[in-house]
């Protein structure tokens, strides 16, 4: 097991070089370089030919690569090529933000989820499993923005709850960051529901054809007893990677939440970074991203081979 | 009693808008020279408090910005720039130049030779008094070897030097009489002598720097001996960067900030009608968008065509529709009403699509295609604009090929390059500026490549001209050559529209920029 366990890290390694390599030849290939997207309508050609000179940009890029890349797995992004600030120290804040709002999400979704879609597989076809799945598919059928705006208008505009504005600084306290937060992690809450609701109903309801269930049935356990302690096991698997991939949303898909709630994570940072062509800005957190997608993933795999009977038993 | 005085009356019980005001002494042919203390005695008759802390809402500014006056690009910075640190030159809400910390000057005749004075008595944050010196090296650093966007305008500097601690004489290459006014220029900010740590400020403003995330907010505290009387009157001031129109007005809505910037003109009329906000519009200074071809290129070296185009576009359908009534109609130049140097007696070109099938016909061009270039990367809405004009040149039986191409790198690969494409421009200072920068024999940007040596003379002649009435007689034909001949179709000038919370005082429209010309947290104060 544990050999299966290391092979999976080391593809997730493997993976996330793979991955730094794309970043990089991507941004490469970006239309426009830095230059001209900072000093926009303005640039002549002499400016233009200064300010590369001086940001570098006039040397091969396998040589940039490399310098970057060992650079990077020290945790040294360098300094954004616009404002000529250290990125780690304005990245750190951001991400640390980034996985507050995540985790807060995470917190009320995932629990909420999985327990409401076990409940909706106990009364398979009943009202509460209907009700559950009709309103989760709901939030997942209209855009971020709009669960984002409804509501800022109904929670903030209309009746004054909660802030529209989602900005946490670094002098706030834990339960200030907690109700300034509220409502993005609540928009965020019902994005994810949806997917997890439905894995997790769907996965146990497949176990449930098997005929270890129903040996469980035979032997006179109740419904609910036979889904905790026979069927949830066995369907953990598929229900940790479909939480693991919806956690990885949280954390790399939530560009548009932070816009609309002037949150400051990670995703504006590496907006305004494609935006104004600083390339080093934008591969810091593209590497940020992928580190965070891999792992979580690898995490996911690791979890489900733990959990999973016959693998964690090989005869 | 005379006009004068009957606009007076008006203007100060309140009937008259300072706008219309303004734009009345024109129409009599009052100088612009008298307005200022007569502007002042009404405008200025409330006395500001001191107190409060005023929560700006601000879109134009990213994680990627940065104090240093070279990189300034938008709204953000330059606010954030004049709540610290203080230009050489301000502008007063007509659009005149006044002093600043160059308080004033003196041109010989022919307008090369310049001499400032630097104001006494003023302090930096870190208690060091102004000097000539602080002057001379702020403006050092946007010249040479930089990436400063200021560097265009400064090149005319010939030479410049100290004459004694409080006075600098300028020498440019050639005259030009609206040189205080390029010293206005928003990157031209002033800091103490050798300074280089711009991630802590050192200014003469009103306010010093707090903290600093980019993209995320400024905070200010008032310095409390601010040199400028009744100015700075805000305990803190904290400008948030809400990217987002409608996060900005939900904010406005909710009182989570006090004053926002660019209002959604298409939602505008709602927040007009809640009591609790004051809508502020700045009529016609906003970007001025285009459609701009080469004249140089088949088929537009025709200026029949080029004339179909203008008379074929209905300027009035797209400020209507896509603007919702918030902007003017352009003029075929990207000068503004505002300016003291616009042709007020030049038609306003209208939608005429008799007129427009009429020069089509003449132009023999028969069934030539007709390609328009335009992307949401030059403004947001250029496309849906493009589409308008497609639909009106069509009753003129004009066909228009629009394309629309990527947004990223539109003013890389498109503008310039293509023959027909869309642009926006924004406002320049001076009259000359518009003239020579956009229609320039000489400019890198002369986008629609029009290029007249006997405009060029006008130009030339006009910048070093002192006497205002003959400067504008140079204006007035400028721009008809450019309405009547240029490749430019100017179609709008947008409305700059802030929202304040009602108790938000020194809120008035500005010549210039939006929010008091982006110093709201100087000129502003809590009712």
């Amino acid at each position: 097991m544990f050999r299966t366990i290391a092979i999976r890290i080391v593809l997730g390694l493997l993976t996330l070089f793979a991955v730094s390599v794309l970043i990089f030849v991507s941004t490469e290939i970006l239309p426009g370089d830095v230059a001209s997207a900072v000093l926009g309508q303005g640039a002549t050609p002499e400016t233009l030919a200064v300010f590369r000179a001086e940001l570098g940009l006039d040397r091969p890029a396998y040589t940039r690569y490399f310098e970057w890349f060992f650079k990077a797995i020290q945790g040294d992004f360098g300094v954004a090529m616009t404002n000529k600030r250290v990125i780690i120290e304005t990245l750190e804040p951001r991400f640390l933000n980034t996985m507050f709002l995540a985790g807060y999400a995470a917190l009320i979704a995932v629990p909420l989820s999985v327990g409401l879609g076990i409940v909706a597989a106990i009364n398979e076809g009943k009202a509460v499993d209907k009700v559950a799945n009709v309103l989760s598919l709901m939030t997942i059928s209209v855009p971020e923005f709009f669960i984002a705006y409804i509501l800022i208008l109904f929670l903030a505009v209309q009746y004054d709850i909660f802030p529209s504005l989602s900005t946490v600084f670094a002098d706030m306290s834990f339960t200030e960051r907690l109700y300034v937060a509220a409502l993005p992690a609540a928009t965020l809450t019902m994005l994810v529901m949806a997917h997890m609701l439905r894995m997790t109903r769907t996965s146990v309801l497949s176990i449930m054809s098997q005929p270890y269930i129903e040996m469980a049935f035979l032997k006179g356990l109740s419904r609910s007893h036979v889904i905790l302690r026979h069927a949830l096991p066995n369907a953990a698997a598929p229900i940790i990677s479909v939480v693991a991939l919806n956690l990885a949303y949280l954390i790399v898909g939530v560009v548009v939440i932070e816009v609309v709630f002037v949150y400051p994570g990670v995703g504006q940072y590496m907006v305004d970074g494609v935006s104004k062509r600083d390339l080093p800005v934008v591969q810091a957190c593209g590497l940020i991203f992928a580190g965070a997608f891999v792992g979580l993933n690898t995490i996911a795999d690791v979890l489900a081979i733990l959990v999973n009977p016959r693998l964690r038993n090989p005869r | 009693m005379t006009e004068f005085d009957n606009l007076k009356t008006m203007f100060e019980s309140g009937k008259l808008s300072r706008r219309d005001f303004m734009s009345g002494l024109a129409a009599i042919g009052a100088g612009a020279a008298l307005t200022p203390s007569l502007l002042s005695s009404s405008a200025m008759a409330a006395t500001p408090k001191v107190g409060g802390t005023l929560r700006i809402g601000m879109e134009g500014g990213s994680a990627t910005d940065s104090l240093d006056p070279r990189t300034y690009a938008d709204s953000v910075m330059i606010a954030a720039s004049l709540a610290c640190m203080n230009g050489l030159v301000e502008f007063d809400n007509a659009g005149n130049p006044t002093g600043e910390l160059l308080e004033s000057w003196e041109a010989k005749p022919g307008a090369i030779d310049w001499t400032f004075n630097v104001r006494k008595g003023v302090k930096f944050s870190n208690g060091k008094t102004l000097t000539a010196d602080d002057i001379l090296y702020s403006i050092a650093i946007h010249r040479g070897e930089t990436k400063s966007p200021a560097k265009g305008i400064l090149a005319q500097i010939k030479e410049i030097k100290k004459v004694n601690e409080n006075q600098i004489a300028v020498t440019l290459e050639s005259g030009n009489a609206d040189f205080p006014s390029i010293l206005g220029d928003y990157h031209l900010v002033v800091v103490p002598d050798g300074f280089t740590d711009w991630q802590k400020p050192i200014g003469t403003g009103g306010y010093t720097l707090e903290s600093f995330e980019p993209g995320v907010r400024l905070v200010f505290k008032r310095r409390g001996d601010y040199w400028k009387p009744g100015r700075a009157n805000f305990d803190m001031v904290e400008i948030r960067n809400i990217q987002d129109a409608a996060a900005r007005t939900a904010a406005l809505q909710s009182g989570q900030v006090d004053a926002v910037n660019r209002l959604d003109a298409r939602t505008v009329d709602l927040l007009m009608k809640d009591s609790k906000l004051n809508v502020v519009r700045t009529k016609g200074t906003g970007n001025r968008f285009c459609f701009v071809s080469r004249v140089t290129e088949k088929p537009f070296d025709n200026n029949d065509l080029r004339l179909a185009l203008k008379y074929g576009i209905d300027r009035e359908q797209i400020i209507k529709s896509v603007y919702n009534g918030f902007a003017t109609p352009g003029n075929d130049h990207t000068l503004d009403a505002l300016n003291p140097f616009y042709n007020t007696e030049m038609p306003q070109r209208k939608y005429d699509p008799d007129k427009a099938a009429f020069h089509f016909k003449k132009s023999g061009l028969g069934n030539t295609k007709i390609e328009l270039q335009t992307s949401e990367g030059a403004w947001a809405t250029a496309v849906d604009c493009a589409t308008i004009f497609q639909q009106s040149l069509k009753k003129a039986k004009i066909n228009l090929d629009v394309k629309k191409v990527a947004a990223d790198g539109y003013w890389d690969n498109v503008w310039l390059k293509v023959p027909f494409c869309a642009v926006y421009w924004g406002r320049r200072p001076t009259a000359d500026q518009v003239m020579s920068q956009v229609y320039g024999g000489n400019s890198d940007w002369n986008d629609s490549n029009w290029r007249k040596p006997s405009f060029d003379a006008i130009v030339k002649e006009a910048r070093a001209e002192l006497d205002q009435n003959r400067r504008k007689e140079m204006y007035w034909a400028c721009q008809e050559m450019i309405a009547d001949d240029g490749g430019m179709i100017c179609f709008a000038i947008t409305d700059y529209l802030d929202g304040f919370s009602k108790k938000v005082m020194g809120t008035e429209p500005h010549a210039r920029y939006d929010m008091n010309d982006n110093r709201i947290a100087e000129k502003g104060w809590f009712a």
